[in-house]
């Protein structure tokens, strides 16, 4: 990691004022800037009212937009500011909360037009929300005033009954239910049976649970069950009285909290209202549909006869899916022996580390650029000589999450506070503002191959047999390359020289491993072996012509220039959430590791990685489950085709083209099954950390 | 007073704006319902309804086209016709008409789909107005792709050729070269065009993106229906007989022995590397002379190419890819329009797709968005004005009156797990020399769903 | 090390970064050696951008150009604006379609934030009981793939959402049905619930992260959770509100699949996506217009990122935890 440790030392000088300067906080803001957002704020809202006048659409948006916001602003903040009295002034507490659920209640009956006098224009949303909240808020202060528990029950019982009569007498003829004893018995037995339970559950004494659970069965078994409009004032009376009374008699059972019980409310309800609204969205969107997959995914094509795990089977049993067939190819394979050849340099320079300083292996030490790339040469090496959808998840999964977080990380760390920092970071992080498919359509014009007789418009093919034009040539060009080449050998092997004398075989690694690529590249070049480098044949004539790759279509290869696409996307994404982290560790933390002389990589590697060590599994996380889902670059580069399916286009194919319900359903489900084991040890790993 | 209470009190009049505005919703949505059934119903004027569409074309001419000419007829009988053109149409329709929000009329170009829809009962069947103006505009071979179980579901909207060969009869004349009229004179072109060493016979591509392997589909169903016939071509697509089929390997294998590196053309003599559409360029750049593809093909040629014009040497022209057997087969391709409701005002619009007034109209508004240029758009109607089609949409229409027997475009009959999903990646397979017509055509058919 | 450097060999460069050594030497080749690291970003800064740079200059070439050389070979009295003519003046309508796009992106964007910073700070600093396996469970969801959800989130905005209680014949509407099929608002709606459990994930490890020192204090100031979450935590985590709101934006401004399932056949209401991959045409037969249509697509999320990327800020917490 010497590059990087490098730009910790570029950092050293200019990083004093910089931190300094952005040690303000932000929301201070220097004049100008302020004058600036008041500028540019003014413009916009000019903007946008200019288009509010012009555009019923932005109207209508607009109107939407912010009637929802600022009702549920209004919801939250007031529900925030109500507990918040929860702690010091119990008394109040008590009131407003009763005075709202009465208010709500108020409106559910008063606005939905079920009590008399209702209907009445606006007054309809008035009155009776007024009348609940008086009631309620009345009995909510009689309750809070006394701890006698005997007063206590009278208090919510009388009230109860009232509020029961009340209600009863006020409902309107066209909703009076006709009572059905049989279901009203039914649905309060389960009521009770059911609060009950939840109520043991909870290690609660079960008679609380069962009058609220008794309460809710008569309402469902009275109203839900009744025809409306049947019944009579009696039989409304009986249907609100007893839910009412019964309610009552679980109110007086309580006591006014202590502070201690009081500062666990607070916590509670902080609880609801800060996660709540998340939750609500995410069971709606997500969890019921997860739900609804699982069940179809047991079912048959049309979501008709059960079928238990055949469509899981189905995809296993599938040869493209898992093909082991040739697997003893590998060892025979170059990357494989390569990748050999590396892990053996790793152990060597492990056991001499291990000697130095204890620790064969250490993020930041010389064996693991030896150790992380043969590994993936093996890997590669085995990929090549297994087939099928799973093998290439696993590999989408693994390249592009490793690819793209170095990549990330390391541009967020080159340039951070560095001269174009700002051009940098937004060049790279172009690709994300196109879409993805906008990204497939790009590069299947970069890889695009044509006839060598006609000009290449794909840039890759065009550099490639420019390659090969200047390996096999003889000209001017091809000299100067050569020369370069060997240039470039001569400094490799004097900076090997320079790390063996200075720091022993352990620096020498990473040199080492360039030497015998580039002196591989040379050879090759020279046409030492093979006759050449890049995209050139020998014609049948003898003459030498160019030869195209097929970069999409070429089995299994075409699975990694497929992955450079994604990895060309989500590399600006690690970069972004990355330096957003790396701007977050404390400037402090760094100073003190500086005064107590660490050295800029000892920085990086003992400070600034451990900080952002959470948000690395953050960035790998959503990698993964990215890396997992994305389909649209399959589906319109090759559609699967060419060896090159992953499951997620195999999943919108089966579920959306094919009309097969039931395997696509499957095929989702093993998606999130493959994912989840990675995610919660991701998320447990983080959890312990911070 | 403290301020905290005055942000307490907004609480309950925001809950009271939502109740009024779910309130105040609801009653608004079931005004618009009620509105369009007591509109619907009286003869000519259908109160300015408006009849949704969505369908696969979504170019801009062609979205431009349809609109403008069901709106110009709309506007006699006082409604209004919204088609949307969907570049996922596929997928999408699927999702609509399962969450329960279809249009009320769709374009399928599919009759696979169109009669697994209706099976399901999501279309509905014409009315019998419908069906007696189909019966005056349309060919009994065109209708019977949108009848299913003996029930007429679709009305053709829009047909296609693709028993196309173009070729540059200057590039013929030059060499010596004859348009074929049998398929043994073709073949013997093809050996002896490669023979002369001079440009490749053929031009072909299968890469499509996503859709790769459709055009190889197209030459295998063009001989099937060629050396086994229309019988055995509607057997296959009807899976009566088996994909592996001994005739259709012959007609797999027919197609693949043609497509040598001696006849054919393509980038780095890799035909399922090469882009179908950039098969136009080298055809007038003289590097090979002849291409198999549907009339549409039209549009992929390099600007400015002129079309069935003797008088410039570059033009492009077509011939009928020869048959074998002297029974002019012809395939096509198409699109069906079918209803997902019965409403009058949908069964009227239904009604003026089926006339050749609306083939017609379309024609000439699509031909004027492009300039006066090929339109793109073809239609078998009978007593279409000819006048609105240029010299060689006349050619297309010509070859398609002459021939006997019609059928439609096989992949698009079969389910698509076959017809969009094995039938392309075995081919490709088969063309790429990754697997034998054989095996390939019993990989197929393990696919067909059961 | 290892990523890099056989990441930039890949791509051609092997020279500079092999020169990537250590020590304190001075002298000239230690001045050459200082500036590789800066190098090596530029590199990978102009590898990155050749796609770009390429789809840029296509963008003005019309269709035979762009299949007859590649865009390095460009001449300049071949570049045309015609392509961007063509979007611009497409029927749909550009302009309408990018009012439906904002309409769906800002909404989509800021709402979750609001909603998933309240949790992410509820999971954080919240003492209660169960919440590590909420949280986990919370986001595992992440994982589910959004497409399973877009039928039954049709069928819910098409028709609200009832459950029918057992044996009684009676339906209970949980949602009433909004009339929300086929308008911006259901495509914004389902954007906020599938984002919530990235925004929850990327805003908790942040919001978690913030020293404890700092919440302690504040209670002992008597600030309660409401206070504490809107005075302190909301302006500390602003990094990573800019950085989700950038992600969010641009995936809910590039997003096709949702509104195109969403919206049908209410052509009134499609966004830019739609509109351009409509323009390609059948059989990618005007395949040409995408280099343009990428450009136009992408021109409101640049300037939606340099707007936000100054909110990358070092050292916002410096003040405060020495305050």
């Amino acid at each position: 990691m010497e590059t990087l440790e490098r730009t910790g030392a570029d950092e050293g000088a200019p990083d004093q004022p910089a931190a300094s300067a952005g040690g303000t906080a932000p929301g201070a803001g220097r004049p100008t800037e302020l004058y600036v957002k008041i500028a540019g704020g003014f413009v916009l809202a000019l903007g946008v009212l200019y288009w509010a006048v012009v555009e019923e659409k932005i109207r209508s948006t607009l109107l939407t937009v912010i009637i929802a916001v600022a009702a549920s602003a209004g919801i939250w903040i007031g529900a925030n500011l109500l507990f918040n009295q929860v702690r010091g002034r119990w008394q109040m507490f008590n009131t407003i909360a009763f005075a709202v659920v009465g208010a709500v209640l108020g409106i559910v009956l008063h606005g939905n037009l079920v009590t008399i006098g209702s209907g009445n224009g606006f007054l309809t949303w008035v009155i009776g929300p007024l009348a609940g909240a008086a009631a309620f808020g009345g009995l909510g202060f009689a309750l809070a005033q006394t701890d006698d528990p005997s007063k206590r029950r009278a208090i919510a019982l009388g009230s109860s009954i009232a509020i029961g009569l009340v209600i009863g007498a006020v409902i309107r003829d066209a909703y009076q239910p006709g009572l059905d004893p049989v279901a009203i018995v039914v649905y309060t037995l389960v009521g009770i049976a059911v609060g009950a339970g939840l109520s043991l559950l909870l290690k609660h004494p079960p008679l609380g649970g069962a009058l609220i659970g008794a309460a809710l069965g008569w309402v469902l078994g009275a109203w839900g069950a009744a025809d409306l409009g049947d019944g009579s004032i009696g039989t409304s009376i009986i249907a609100a009285l007893v839910p009412a009374v019964l309610i009552g008699l679980r109110l007086g059972m309580t006591k006014n909290p202590d502070y201690k019980a009081r500062v666990a409310i607070d916590n509670r309800s902080r609880a609801v209202i800060f996660i709540g609204p998340a939750l609500a969205f995410i069971s709606v969107m997500l969890v019921i549909p997860a739900i609804r997959t699982a069940y179809l995914s047991l079912l048959n094509k049309d979501s008709v006869d059960f079928v238990g795990l055949d469509n899981y089977k189905a995809v296993f049993d599938d040869k493209n899916s898992l093909d082991l067939t040739n697997w003893t190819n590998m060892f025979t394979s170059v990357p494989f022996i390569l990748g050999v050849i590396l892990l053996a340099v790793a152990v060597v320079v492990g056991v001499s580390m291990q000697k130095r300083t204890g620790r064969a292996v250490e993020i930041g030490n010389p064996t693991v650029a030896p150790l992380v790339v043969g590994l993936l040469f093996v890997c590669f090496g085995a990929f090549t000589a297994m087939r099928g959808t799973l093998i290439n998840n696993l590999w989408w999964v693994v390249v592009v999450t490793f690819v793209s977080t170095a990549m990330g990380l390391a541009i967020a760390v080159l340039a951070d506070q560095r001269g174009g920092e700002r051009v940098a970071k937004s060049i790279i992080f172009m690709p994300m503002a196109i879409s993805l498919v906008g990204a497939s359509v790009i590069w299947r014009f970069v890889y695009t191959a044509r006839d060598t007789s006609t000009e290449q418009t794909g840039v890759m093919n065009a550099l490639w047999i420019g390659l090969g034009r200047l390996s096999t040539g003889s000209g001017l060009p091809t000299i100067i390359a050569t020369i370069f080449l060997v240039l470039v050998l001569v400094g490799l092997f004097m900076v090997l020289a320079r790390m063996l004398v200075r720091y022993g075989p352990g620096r020498a690694v990473v040199p080492g491993i360039l030497i015998v690529l580039v002196g591989w590249l040379f050879i090759r070049f020279t046409g030492i072996v093979g006759g050449g480098v890049g995209g050139f044949q020998t014609l049948p004539d003898g003459s030498v012509g160019g030869q195209t790759v097929f970069f999409v279509q070429e089995t299994p290869y075409n699975n990694f220039w497929l992955m450079v696409i994604m990895i060309w996307i989500q590399t600006g994404f690690s970069m972004v959430i990355l330096s957003a982290a790396i701007k977050a560790v404390p400037t402090e933390l760094i100073e003190a590791a500086k005064i107590d002389g660490a050295t800029t990589s000892q920085v990086f590697w003992r400070v600034t990685l451990p900080q952002i060590a959470t948000t690395i599994g953050v960035v790998v996380t959503t990698l993964i489950v990215g890396v997992m889902k994305v389909f649209d670059i399959v589906k319109v580069t090759t559609n699967g085709q060419f060896g090159s399916q992953v499951l997620a286009n195999q999943m919108f194919a089966e579920a959306f083209s094919f009309q097969n319900k039931g395997k696509g359903a499957a095929l989702a489900m093993l998606i999130f099954v493959a994912v989840l084991p990675v995610m919660i040890y991701n998320i447990r790993r983080m959890q312990r950390e911070s | 007073m403290n301020k905290r209470w005055l942000k307490l009190a907004a609480v309950p009049v925001a809950l009271s704006f939502i109740a009024a505005a779910c309130g105040s919703d609801s009653s608004s949505s079931s005004d618009s319902t009620s509105q369009n059934t007591t509109a619907a119903g009286e003869g000519g004027d259908f109160g300015g309804v408006t009849v949704t569409i969505t369908g696969p074309e979504r170019d801009d001419p062609s979205i431009a086209a349809i609109n403008d000419t069901l709106n110009a007829w709309g506007e006699t009988v006082n409604l209004k016709v919204e088609y949307t053109g969907d570049a996922d149409w596929e997928a999408n329709i699927n999702t609509q008409v399962e969450g329960g929000n279809p249009p009320d009329i769709s374009f399928f170009p599919q009759p696979g789909k169109l009669a697994d829809f209706a099976r399901a009962g999501y279309i509905v069947p014409v009315t019998d107005e419908v069906n007696t103006t189909l019966d005056e505009f349309w060919a009994d071979g065109f209708q019977k792709y949108g009848n299913v179980d003996d029930v007429q579901y679709g009305v053709p909207a829009k047909t296609d050729l693709k028993s196309l060969v173009w070729y540059q009869p200057q590039a013929f004349a030059d060499a010596g070269y004859e348009v074929p009229t049998t398929y043994d004179d073709f073949v013997a072109l093809v050996d002896q065009m490669a023979a002369d060493g001079g440009p490749k016979p053929l031009c072909v591509g299968i890469e499509s993106g996503q859709a790769t392997g459709w055009t190889f589909t197209d030459w295998v169903e063009d001989m099937v229906l060629r050396q086994a016939g229309a019988d055995v071509y509607d057997q296959w697509v009807n899976h009566e007989i088996p994909f592996d089929d001994p005739q259709i390997v012959t007609a797999m294998q027919t197609v693949v022995d043609l497509w040598t590196p001696e006849n054919v053309f393509a980038a780095g003599g890799s035909i399922a590397a090469t882009n179908f559409a950039d098969n136009g360029q080298p055809l007038v750049d003289g590097q090979c002379y002849m291409h198999r593809q549907a009339n549409f093909f039209a549009g992929l040629f390099p600007e400015g190419t002129t079309f069935a014009d003797p008088s410039d040497p570059t033009a492009v022209d077509v011939f009928y890819f020869p048959d074998i057997n002297g029974d002019k087969p012809v395939l096509t391709a198409g699109i069906f329009a079918s209803a997902f409701n019965d409403d009058p005002a949908t069964m009227a619009v239904m009604n003026y797709i089926a006339t050749a007034d609306y083939a017609q109209t379309r024609q000439k508004n699509q031909t004027e968005a492009v300039g006066g240029g090929l339109s793109g758009y073809l239609s078998a109607a009978m007593n279409q004005d000819p006048a609105v089609y240029q010299p060689l949409e006349q050619s297309f229409l010509t070859i398609l009156n002459a021939s006997q027997i019609a059928r439609f475009d096989g992949s698009d009959l079969m389910p698509a797990d076959v017809g969009a999903g094995t039938f392309w990646s075995e081919g490709t397979s088969l063309v790429n020399g990754d697997t034998t017509a054989a095996d390939a055509a019993a990989a197929i058919e393990a696919s067909w769903p059961k | 090390m290892s990523a890099t450097t056989t990441t930039l060999s890949g791509t051609g460069q092997p020279g500079p970064s092999s020169a990537g050594q250590s020590g304190g030497i001075v002298d000239r080749a230690y001045q050459f050696l200082r500036r590789i690291p800066t190098g090596v970003l530029w590199l990978i800064v102009v590898v990155w951008s050749i796609p770009t740079l390429g789809l840029f200059i296509n963008s003005f070439r019309d269709r035979d150009a762009q299949r007859a050389t590649g865009w390095w070979k460009v001449k300049p009295s071949e570049l045309t604006i015609d392509n961007y003519d063509t979007i611009f003046s497409a029927r749909a309508g550009l302009g309408r379609s990018l009012l439906n796009s904002a309409a769906i992106a800002i909404p989509a964007t800021i709402i979750p934030i609001a909603i998933a910073a309240f949790a992410a700070y509820g999971f954080a600093w919240i003492p209660f009981r169960g919440r590590k396996g909420l949280f986990i469970a919370t986001v595992a969801l992440l994982a589910i793939p959004l497409q399973v959800a877009l039928i039954p989130l049709l069928q819910m905005f098409v028709g609200g959402a009832s459950v029918t209680l057992p044996l009684l014949d009676k339906t209970i509407v949980l949602i009433p049905d909004f009339d929300l099929a086929g308008t911006t608002t259901s495509v914004w709606l389902t954007h906020t619930g599938f984002a919530m459990p990235f925004a929850i994930f990327l805003l908790h490890n942040y919001i978690s992260s913030l020293p404890k020192d700092l919440f302690e204090a504040a209670r002992i100031d008597g600030a309660d959770h409401f206070t504490i979450f809107w005075r302190l935590v909301l302006p500390l985590s602003i990094p990573v509100l800019a950085a989700f709101a950038i992600f969010q934006f641009l995936w809910t401004w590039n997003d096709y699949l949702i509104a195109n399932t969403m919206i049908g056949a209410n052509a009134s209401q499609q966004p830019t996506t739609i509109l351009i991959a409509n323009l390609a045409g059948d059989f990618g037969r005007n395949e040409y217009i995408l280099p343009a249509g990428a450009f136009v697509q992408a021109f409101v999320p640049l300037v939606v990122f340099f707007a936000l990327q100054r909110y990358f800020v070092r050292g916002l917490l410096a003040g405060s935890v020495k305050g």
